[in-house]
């Protein structure tokens, strides 16, 4: 065979259409002008989820707002700042605390899991049971717990054997998705397909995205819109754009310019709400320097969060403690540290660096891509502390390497300070305080500290709801004020934007969404 | 200098005095071509006022003005704004910052390609006019490393260290240089071939002789070309790497994460990512305007030979 | 029979090649830091668990040993199975932990070959719009040097290569997606949603191809064959057909074979921008998710396509100048 130019233009052509004949599909240039009443709502994602459905095997955000679609919980939290401790019952009909260690639920009669199987105690067994274990890893129950079936609707759930109150489930009910018993016992189909009591049920994957549709027998009515399309997309202008050119309905996740963009759109609106997430400024408490709480307060009082709040804009709001003021226990702590350079000056002398002269290198890393202006406040907070002495190296990351070096490892984690977020679905404060300040845990300060330890067990141990509110607020939170192991920057505002004829999404503080009502035409 | 050459060469270029070595009377050629003296002024200006405005300014280039971020520049919003090209994110002025930016992408750019041009034509040059089994293995050397994704070499490096300017020119060099290799193999192959070099080898030229004083200067006007791009892509890669979290770490500005961190503002304030582009397409067309300049001078010389 | 030979060669150095790509990204992505236990089992997971997977994956073996093993399942085309990623494709996010009763991991073969066609379709649709472009512009201008075409591709190739794709593509996306609804763009749901992304990247391609163009008829046109030809009776057209483009193919070709790199890139960050669910976004997502099998097993895949592609350009650069033995 001999190829001349004639031919191989040809052929080369050829291929070049080959190659693309396969993917060729009827949709050219279509577009939805018969647009049916209602349709499917299109969620983008700003998080990609985990492709494993076991609900206590992550702490993926994405995955969390996934799984508040698809599955029932027994209580829900709307948890609006004006009445943080607010529940409203779904799977369960009452809430009682029968003694110390008793919770009893009453559950709701008549619903079904999306593969058929009616919802009884014994899925609240298997789910607390299965999920308190010690190796789950999401780990979001306060320690090991046991559940009594009393009958078919009512269960009590134990925690005497495992020395802790009971009261502590009073808030994590509406964080915790009921799984079905047979599921549980089963273990695979649990990871390969989720299936919940949820107003929409799993269809399929397809790509990035998770195709659901309406369950026709949810218990509070079948849900208005024909399903919803969870897509996972990466990029913020890629989101935006997305919305704009109306390939989706709903998106998550904006920065404060994104927002003048809709506001100015007549098309689009808009939904705010603080959230449950915190920004901390993460210290490595377990090695030089940050060992000396004189240096953490340094820096804490060389960062003017005003100036943070300023360039984050809509996106974040000021609040004064480590978790986020929708969660039990808020408090304006009193001696939260403040922007104060001579403060600064003073802790930095003291710890034997005055004016910073002699200190090494410290490394701040941040993530670029996943959180709001990470970059642009990393920078800020770099200059801050320049300017009062400190010698920072700044690198900001893509997520995996920072995910890399995000938790603490034996002989304390990379670098000094490294910016991250914790956002968790519940009222329930110890998913904060006692996940990263209690020796016990070392999440990411890698801290250990007995007058920290004392006073969280002293609070995770009252029995009172009460009494555990004020012990958080007046010594918890004063003691962190003193010790600072983190520093929390700000709180998230989760914005959503919308197109204008979707109509009644239900959004929650940890960016959770109930199509339930919606409408979408 | 200048009058005595202009004298030398104008009007008749064909003509000139032979004396002068072709590369030599190339030089000339290109120097004297408007388009050259275009380019060159421009780029010089450029790189002149890139030294000299961020040391006499009395604004400092990573200094952050929380209060003025995203101002618009004075011919878009207010004439009296003391930011000419406006302000990026943080407020710093993004003239400075665009100015302090084209140092270090030129820096980046320009050492990067030099890197590529010696190793790339260097083995290139050997390939072609070796052949045979050195050829066949430094061509699959040169196969194996373009075949191997930059994005893949990148994260391999700049995810060991924390990304540096030497490092991410490592990276750049280390994907482009197979280009220049090819592009060198196939000139001098052809270029072989002529007459002029089969006399030379046979009055006895030494094979470095040959390869260095005939073939060398025939392979580097088309490469010349691909060079001045490059320049230009190696700037445009730093900001891809600054696009996906592994470009070079703040506060240094290069053009590359300028714009990749401004591409976020792009739909509210697209100054922050345009203007260093139009910074980029002067300085690039500068160059280019030098480089084409060149490609014609060579031309002429080499008709002028035949 | 010269062809026979030819390929029999090339092929058998492409499969050198391959072996040397292999092996270099292979220890490469060792060096990387990311312990790929921690990073399957999760960032919370106790110590033991990392340990115990690390063991399970032969991550303590030396890596030649490592190494012989992947080669070993390579060649029965077992590009091994993502880390992260279950049977469905979904994307999977670090942070969580494995376990024994998790779905299976989906193959990386499948995943590759699953994005594949839609990639090839880009790329094609780009090569298309690419030529489009830069034929008009660097012919006319290496016919004339000088004129106002020449300076009109000259100033189109430094306006192109100056535009990063990320940007043009926003910028594109806003234009003519969302203020003029023109065209959708933002993910896939038929062949329209190509058109875009494949102008973005044909954007990116073009000033290469009309600079090799206008510089290599520019100096064809000047040989003496060409400079004879009139007097032969040709007529301009034929001129330029039959012998100035032939003569240009050859660098253009060099530059196709070569410049895949450039469009794999361009794909890459294009298909993030327009989330164009093809193998670039698998890419991107695979190393912002440091998923090393996928990562190596895509790396190795697109090698294997480079010394294909290049194969086929030394082959067809021979057939049009045989001057140019292989």
């Amino acid at each position: 065979m001999k190829l001349d130019r004639r031919n191989f233009m040809k052929t080369s052509a050829m291929a070049g259409v080959a190659a693309s004949l396969p993917v060729l599909n009827t949709a050219f240039f279509s577009s939805d002008a018969f647009a049916a009443q209602n349709k499917p709502i299109t969620f983008l994602s700003a998080e990609n989820l985990t492709g494993n459905w076991d609900p206590t095997a992550h702490t993926a955000l994405s995955q969390i707002i996934f799984e508040g679609f698809v599955f029932g919980y027994l209580t829900r939290a709307p948890m609006r700042p004006d009445n943080p401790d607010e529940i409203v019952f779904e799977l369960a009909t009452s809430m009682k605390l029968l003694d110390e260690h008793t919770l009893e639920f009453k559950l709701r009669k008549g619903v079904k899991f999306h593969n058929g199987e009616p919802f009884t105690a014994h899925d609240v067994k298997a789910t607390f049971e299965y999920a308190s274990g010690p190796d789950r890893p999401a780990q979001w129950y306060p320690g090991q717990c046991k559940v009594e079936v009393i009958d078919d609707h009512t269960a009590h759930v134990k925690t005497k054997e495992f020395g802790y109150p009971a009261s502590l489930f009073w808030f994590l009910s509406a964080f915790l998705p009921i799984m079905s018993a047979k599921d549980v016992a089963d273990g695979k189909s649990l990871t390969e397909r989720p299936n919940g009591t949820g107003a929409f049920s799993f269809v399929k994957q397809d790509g990035n995205t998770t195709v659901l549709e309406a369950n026709k027998n949810f218990f509070a009515g079948a849900p208005k819109v024909p399903g919803v399309n969870f897509s996972f997309v990466g990029d913020a202008t890629t989101r935006m754009l997305s919305l704009l050119s109306g390939e989706s309905d709903i998106i998550e996740r904006l920065e404060a310019e994104q927002v003048e963009t809709i506001k100015s759109n007549s098309k689009f609106k808009l939904n705010e709400a603080v959230s449950v997430e915190n920004k901390y400024l993460w210290f490595r408490c377990s090695k030089p320097p940050f060992n000396d709480w004189r240096m953490r307060r340094a820096v804490s009082h060389a960062i003017d969060r005003d100036v943070l709040l300023d360039v984050l804009g809509v996106s974040g709001t000021a609040s004064n403690a480590w978790i986020s003021p929708v969660k039990f226990g808020y408090v304006d702590t009193p001696n939260y540290p403040k922007y104060d350079p001579a403060l600064c000056q003073k802790f930095l002398a003291e710890a034997g660096f005055p004016g910073g002269k002699g200190l090494p290198k410290l490394e701040y890393i941040t993530s670029v891509g996943f959180y709001p202006k990470t970059k642009e406040y990393g920078e800020i907070i770099t200059a801050m502390l320049e300017e009062q002495g400190f010698n920072i190296e700044f690198s900001a990351m893509e997520v995996a390497a920072w995910g890399d070096r995000l938790y603490d490892r034996p002989g304390g984690g990379p670098g000094h300070m490294i910016d991250c977020g914790w956002a968790t679905g519940s009222p329930e404060p110890d998913l904060v305080l006692r996940t990263h300040f209690h020796s016990s845990s070392k999440r990411i300060t890698g801290i250990v500290d007995p007058e920290i330890d004392a006073v969280l067990d002293k609070e995770r141990n009252a029995l009172d709801p009460a009494e555990r509110k004020r012990i958080i607020q007046e010594e918890v939170m004063p003691m962190l004020a003193e010790k600072v192991p983190s520093l929390s920057l700000f709180t998230s505002v989760f914005i959503h934007a919308m197109r204008k004829e979707l109509d009644g999404m239900l959004i929650y503080p940890n960016g959770m969404l109930d199509a339930t009502s919606a409408t979408n035409s | 200098m200048d009058i005595k050459v202009k004298n030398m060469v104008q009007p008749s270029m064909d003509g000139m005095d032979l004396s002068v070595s072709p590369a030599k009377r190339m030089w000339i050629l290109a120097w004297n071509s408007a388009a050259f003296k275009f380019g060159f002024f421009i780029f010089g200006a450029l790189m002149l006022t890139a030294l000299v405005y961020p040391e006499f300014s009395s604004v400092d280039p990573t200094k952050m003005n929380y209060r003025a971020r995203l101002l618009p520049p004075i011919f878009v919003g207010d004439w009296t704004s003391a930011h000419p090209l406006g302000t990026d994110q943080l407020g710093r002025d993004l003239l400075l910052r665009c100015l302090v930016g084209l140092r270090y992408s030129v820096l980046i750019g320009v050492t990067t390609v030099v890197l590529m041009f010696i190793l790339g034509c260097g083995l290139g040059l050997v390939s072609g006019y070796k052949g045979g089994v050195i050829d066949t293995i430094i061509m699959r050397l040169t196969d194996a490393q373009l075949s191997i994704p930059m994005i893949i070499l990148a994260i391999a490096v700049l995810g060991v260290s924390r990304p540096t300017v030497p490092a991410i020119i490592i990276v750049l060099g280390m994907a482009g240089w197979p280009l220049y290799a090819r592009v060198a193999r196939s000139v001098t192959m052809s270029e072989r071939q002529r007459e002029y070099i089969r006399g030379e080898r046979v009055l006895g030229a030494s094979d470095w002789r040959i390869l260095f004083l005939f073939i060398a200067p025939a392979v580097l006007p088309p490469i010349a070309f691909v060079a001045i791009l490059d320049v230009a892509r190696m700037m445009i890669f730093e900001s891809i790497l600054g696009f996906l979290g592994l470009g070079v770490q703040p506060p240094t500005p290069t053009f590359g994460n300028i714009i990749a961190d401004g591409r976020k503002y792009l739909i509210n304030a697209w100054w922050v990512a345009t203007m260093p582009g139009i910074f980029l397409l002067v300085t690039l067309t500068s160059l280019n305007l030098m480089g084409s300049a060149f490609e014609k001078a060579r031309n002429q010389v080499l008709k002028g030979e035949h | 029979m010269f062809i026979l030979g030819f390929l029999t060669r090339r092929i058998l150095q492409g499969f050198i090649v391959l072996f040397l790509v292999t092996f270099a990204i292979f220890t490469l992505l060792r060096v990387v830091p990311g312990d790929p236990a921690r990073l399957i089992v999760g960032g919370m997971a106790p110590d033991n668990v990392v340990a115990q997977k690390a063991e399970e994956l032969g991550l303590n073996d030396p890596i030649p040993v490592q190494f012989i093993t992947y080669l070993g399942q390579l060649v029965q085309g077992d590009m091994g199975n993502s880390f992260l990623r279950p049977k469905s494709g979904a994307i999977v996010g670090a942070s969580e932990y494995d376990d024994p009763t998790r779905g299976n991991r989906a193959q990386v073969l499948d995943l590759i070959l699953e994005r594949l066609p839609l990639t090839l379709q880009l790329a094609g649709v780009s090569i298309v719009f690419c030529l489009l472009i830069a034929f008009p512009l660097g012919v006319a201008g290496g016919l004339r040097p000088g004129s106002w075409m020449d300076r009109l591709a000259f100033f189109a190739g430094s306006l192109f290569v100056s535009m990063p794709n990320f940007w043009l593509g926003i910028v594109l996306a806003m234009l003519i997606s969302v203020k003029m609804g023109l065209l959708p763009s933002i993910g896939y749901k038929g062949f329209s949603y190509t058109i875009l992304p494949a102008f973005v990247l044909a954007i990116e391609l073009a000033p290469f191809v009309i600079r090799t163009l206008t510089v290599s008829i520019a100096q064809v046109m000047q040989e003496e064959f060409i400079t004879i030809a009139p007097i032969r009776g040709l007529t301009p057209f034929r001129i330029v057909f039959a012998h100035a483009i032939r003569n240009a193919s050859i660098p253009l070709l060099n530059l196709f074979g070569i410049q895949l790199g450039t469009l794999l890139g361009g794909v890459l960050v294009v298909e993030y921008i327009f989330d164009y669910p093809g193998l670039g976004l698998l890419t991107i997502n695979s190393v912002l998710q440091r998923d090393f099998p996928l990562i190596q097993g895509i790396a190795i895949f697109i090698s294997g396509i480079f010394v294909f592609i290049n194969i086929i350009v030394d082959l067809a650069a021979t057939a049009i100048d045989p001057r140019l033995e292989y």
